[in-house]
């Protein structure tokens, strides 16, 4: 088996499988999707998108069949559309399928060169665009056509106030960081003068230069970027709270007024880069935090734009669009093919099948009948229904799960991180030494001078750069190393979280199995080639992934199979196909289908089946099922020798559960849960004094992955549960999540070596500087020395590489 | 000697307060919402790029005249 890359998509395929064109060999194609958006780029000469996508791969396109024509009604455009103040229209979308820089490229390329479109542009971290167009020129349904014409998809949301706010705090910080971070640069520069001449001699008139320009880069940085501390400090007095805050403003104020006594006229060296320093360390660490908080306001927006607007209700024989808050229990809903069911019903007219995978996870759609329950968010994939609402919007399953996820992504579970717990003592215990040393010296010399320069030398030698830097440099080499084994972790502190845990929670689809079907047996009575090419047709005639199935199996056991032009394909609801070829009856599907045929089949079966018959015979019989992922009973015996424990949860049956947790050697499984059972159980592993990290793929997983405290998803699976995860498996394979546990833990040892490397340091020096025999400037030398001691030590973290262990 | 490097530091601190300026203006313009996209914009944006965003920018002032006189009327 060799394997080809798609030429679009870049993903690989078995050779066999692709399509090829006559005229262009080179060109290998893993669908029709991916053949045309090559085609449309290269006829609108945009084929640059290859060249710029690199080694990156993207999803393949997929046919939509959905109608883009909602986006011009005037309900639609009442809620999204704005006018400018040049009188264009504007709306905010979320781009789907964007995977790497090329996709933003091609998107903003493609609208550009679109006439009547002033503006396109997209947000690469979010996937947010704004597009603002001349509605005189062009309709935004031929906008979004434009968007899905080249293989993505787009959806409107509403530009929240949250994100507003979210948007101006993110700019606040970024400046105070990115100022305090220039200035420190700066004064660390000019600190290597300054330390030089200690040691080779300085004129007085270059000591006092010196001085000046540390004192001008660092200003801005103590009170424009530390702004945020001294605000902070003074609202923790206010309700009597001393919190960091007050210890990082205190400290980097103390140091500050030393320096300026020297400046002006003091004996001495200043010390204003400790106090930039201390400032900057510190508002690195929040910026992140600010980062964090707007990515769950961006993640809660492309929930809500997956929401269905409107629904199609029946009143008095015809029908009404509406609001959905605005569907009454009792009220008949229509729902095409391809449309999303808006609130909770019963069905009522017509027969058709729902993909459900937003609540159970499984692929294969489920039929529905006359009294079957539809709920809200599922796709209708066959006909047109009619079905009653049971429930209103606000008490539907799809509003649950949205209102739920938005509490979750607001109160993320968070583990206090050892830095921070350290350094809420740590810096109490060192500004409470230094005030004493300063007493005691004042008592014992009378000098207020003297004691002011050994108490700022103990701040000095004990300032936290070392406590600060153990962390965040040992969780940066990790993470690094994570990304290239294909980890990606969304925020370094995962690492310290998901070396902790105790217990992984895994889905069952998409996550232990492949989540696609594949023949696993077959029976052929014959294997005649005409016969073989009729099945082969009949099966790619559908895009129901049992016929997916069977013509993949088709293609890599048979050659020279040959399109045939069925007649009359007809698609029988949960049962198959029936079609027909010069006269002949040709028949694909389950046991029912056969019966109601007068085709009996004898043998009953545990897996999906698949039958073909050809002329009033059985010609030959599929076995099917969900195969596993090749390295999953592996990685769970290795979770297992690392004393976690793994348990799978899974929408699917009993039976099937049950299955699939003793092939790969799991003892703890539950069947049949909901999303909202699976985000419950969480919570309760949680109570218990777990600490839980879930992995799954599916909209289904959402809920329960936003409840976990390290949530993972794999790279293929549902846009929602990638945007709620912390940590994203690119490759799909099981074996990323064994190599998540092993650089998480091995990260995890060095960053305690590290604190350990930086309180042993402080217990020997700060005695010594608090007995005055540490002048400030060489307390500053030893704390770089220190820091240095603690970034040599974390380089070595990836020095063992993962072999599998 | 020291007299020349006063001058400098007063150029310099000038100098790196005006770029710091038409930072603060950046950042307010929104230009660095978007960290990954600045990145990829500096290390992929070719000559053709900056051509397209010339035509682009034609293309809007066409528009927005195109509308002004509209409104006009």
């Amino acid at each position: 088996m060799s394997l080809v890359k798609c030429t679009h998509c870049h993903l690989e395929f078995d050779e066999k499988v692709m399509i090829k064109e006559e005229n262009s060999p080179e060109l290998n194609f893993c669908c029709n999707g991916c053949q045309g958006v090559y085609h449309l780029l290269k006829d609108d000469g945009l084929d640059n998108f290859y060249e710029k996508m690199g080694k990156n791969t993207i999803a393949p396109p997929v046919a939509l069949g959905a109608d883009s024509s909602n986006f011009d009604m005037d309900s639609f455009k009442s809620r999204y559309i704005k006018t400018t103040n040049d009188g264009f229209s504007r709306v905010d979308l979320i781009i789907e399928g964007i995977h790497c820089a090329a996709c933003i490229w091609l998107n903003e390329k493609v609208l550009a060169q679109t006439d009547g479109i002033v503006e396109a542009s997209i947000n690469f971290t979010n996937n947010k665009a704004k597009i603002v167009w001349d509605e005189d020129t062009i309709a935004l349904s031929a906008i979004i056509d434009k968007i899905r014409s080249i293989g993505y998809n787009a959806y409107p949301y509403d530009r929240s106030e949250s994100e507003k706010q979210a948007t101006k705090n993110n700019r606040d910080y970024f400046l105070r960081m990115s100022i305090a971070i220039f200035a420190s640069m700066n004064i660390m520069m000019i600190g290597v003068a300054k330390y030089s001449g200690f040691f080779t001699g300085m004129e007085e008139d270059m000591l006092k230069l010196i001085h000046m320009a540390e004192f001008i880069f660092a200003t801005p940085v103590v009170f424009y970027s530390g702004w945020i501390f001294f605000r902070g400090a003074y609202y923790g007095l206010k309700n009597k709270i001393l919190n960091m805050d007050f210890l990082v403003a205190s400290g980097a104020t103390l140091i500050y007024v030393y320096s300026l006594y020297i400046l002006f006229g003091g004996d001495g060296h200043s010390y204003f880069d400790s106090a930039a320093m201390i400032v900057t360390f510190v508002l690195v660490g929040k910026y992140l935090e600010v980062i964090g908080k707007k990515g769950a306001v961006d993640t809660m927006d492309k929930i809500k734009s997956t929401i269905p607007l409107e629904a199609t209700i029946i009143i008095d024989g015809g029908k009404k669009v509406v609001p959905l808050d605005k569907i009454e229990i009792g009220d008949i809903i229509e729902v095409k093919n391809g449309e999303k069911a808006s609130v909770d019903g019963e069905l009522v007219s017509g027969e058709t099948s729902f993909d459900e995978s937003t609540i159970s996870g499984e692929s294969l759609p489920v039929h529905k009948r006359n009294g079957d329950k539809i709920y809200s968010g599922t796709i209708n994939v066959n006909q047109v229904i009619r079905y009653k609402a049971i429930k209103n919007y606000a008490n539907s399953t799809l509003n649950n799960i949205v209102e739920l996820l938005e509490d979750s992504l607001n109160s993320k579970p968070k583990i206090e991180d050892v830095t921070n717990e350290l350094s809420k003592y740590f810096s109490v215990i060192i500004l409470s030494l230094a005030l004493a040393t300063f007493a005691g010296w004042y008592f014992y010399d009378g000098s207020f001078e003297k004691s002011l320069i050994i108490a700022i030398s103990v701040i000095i030698i004990a300032c936290p750069c070392a406590l600060a830097l153990a962390t965040p440099i040992a969780s940066l080499l990790g993470v690094s190393w994570l990304a290239r084994e294909g980890l990606l972790f969304k925020e370094a502190k995962f690492i310290e979280t998901f070396a902790k845990a105790n217990i992984i929670v895994l889905d069952k689809t998409g996550t232990i199995t492949k989540g696609l079907l594949e023949v696993v047996s077959t029976d052929f009575k014959s294997k005649d080639d005409e016969e073989l090419n009729m099945l082969y047709s009949l099966a790619d005639s559908s895009t129901h992934p049992i016929s997916k199935a069977i013509k993949k199996y088709l293609e890599l056991n048979f050659e020279n199979l040959k399109h045939v032009d069925l007649e009359s394909v007809e698609q029988i609801h949960a049962k198959g196909l029936i079609a027909s070829y010069q006269d002949k009856r040709i028949y694909g599907g389950n046991s029912e289908l056969f019966e109601a045929q007068n085709i009996f089949i004898e043998n009953e079966y545990d897996r999906t089946i698949y039958h073909f018959g050809y002329n009033g015979k059985l010609v030959a019989t599929f076995e099917l099922e969900d195969t596993l992922k090749d390295d999953a009973k592996e990685t769970i015996e290795y979770l297992h020798s690392q004393n976690i424990e793994v348990i799978m949860c899974s929408g699917d049956n009993e039976k099937i559960v049950s299955k699939v947790a003793s092939q790969v050697g799991i003892d703890n499984y539950k069947a049949k849960m909901s999303p909202i059972d699976k985000a419950n159980f969480i919570n309760q592993l949680k109570d218990d004094g777990n600490i839980v990290v879930m992995a799954g793929d599916g909209v289904n997983d959402a809920l329960a992955l936003s409840r976990a405290n390290i949530a993972i998803s794999m790279g293929n699976g549902a846009d929602i549960a990638i945007a709620v995860s912390d940590v994203v498996i690119l490759n799909d394979s099981l074996k990323g999540l064994e190599k998540s546990v092993y650089i998480s833990k091995r990260t995890f040892n060095f960053i305690k070596q590290n604190l350990g490397i930086s309180l042993v340091y402080n217990v020997l020096t700060v005695p010594i500087a608090m007995a005055g025999f540490v002048i400030p400037l060489v307390a500053a030398l030893s704390m770089s020395l220190s820091s240095l001691l603690v970034v040599g030590n974390s380089i070595r973290i990836d020095n063992k590489k993962f072999k599998g262990k | 000697m020291t007299g020349i490097l006063w001058l400098e530091l007063i150029v310099g601190i000038i100098v790196s307060f005006t770029l710091l300026g038409i930072f603060i203006w950046a950042v307010k313009q929104g230009q660095f919402d978007d960290g990954k996209k600045m990145m990829n914009g500096l290390l992929n944006d070719s000559v053709e790029d900056l051509q397209d965003a010339v035509r682009n920018e034609e293309k809007v002032k066409e528009l927005k005249e195109k509308k002004a006189k509209e409104k006009k009327r």
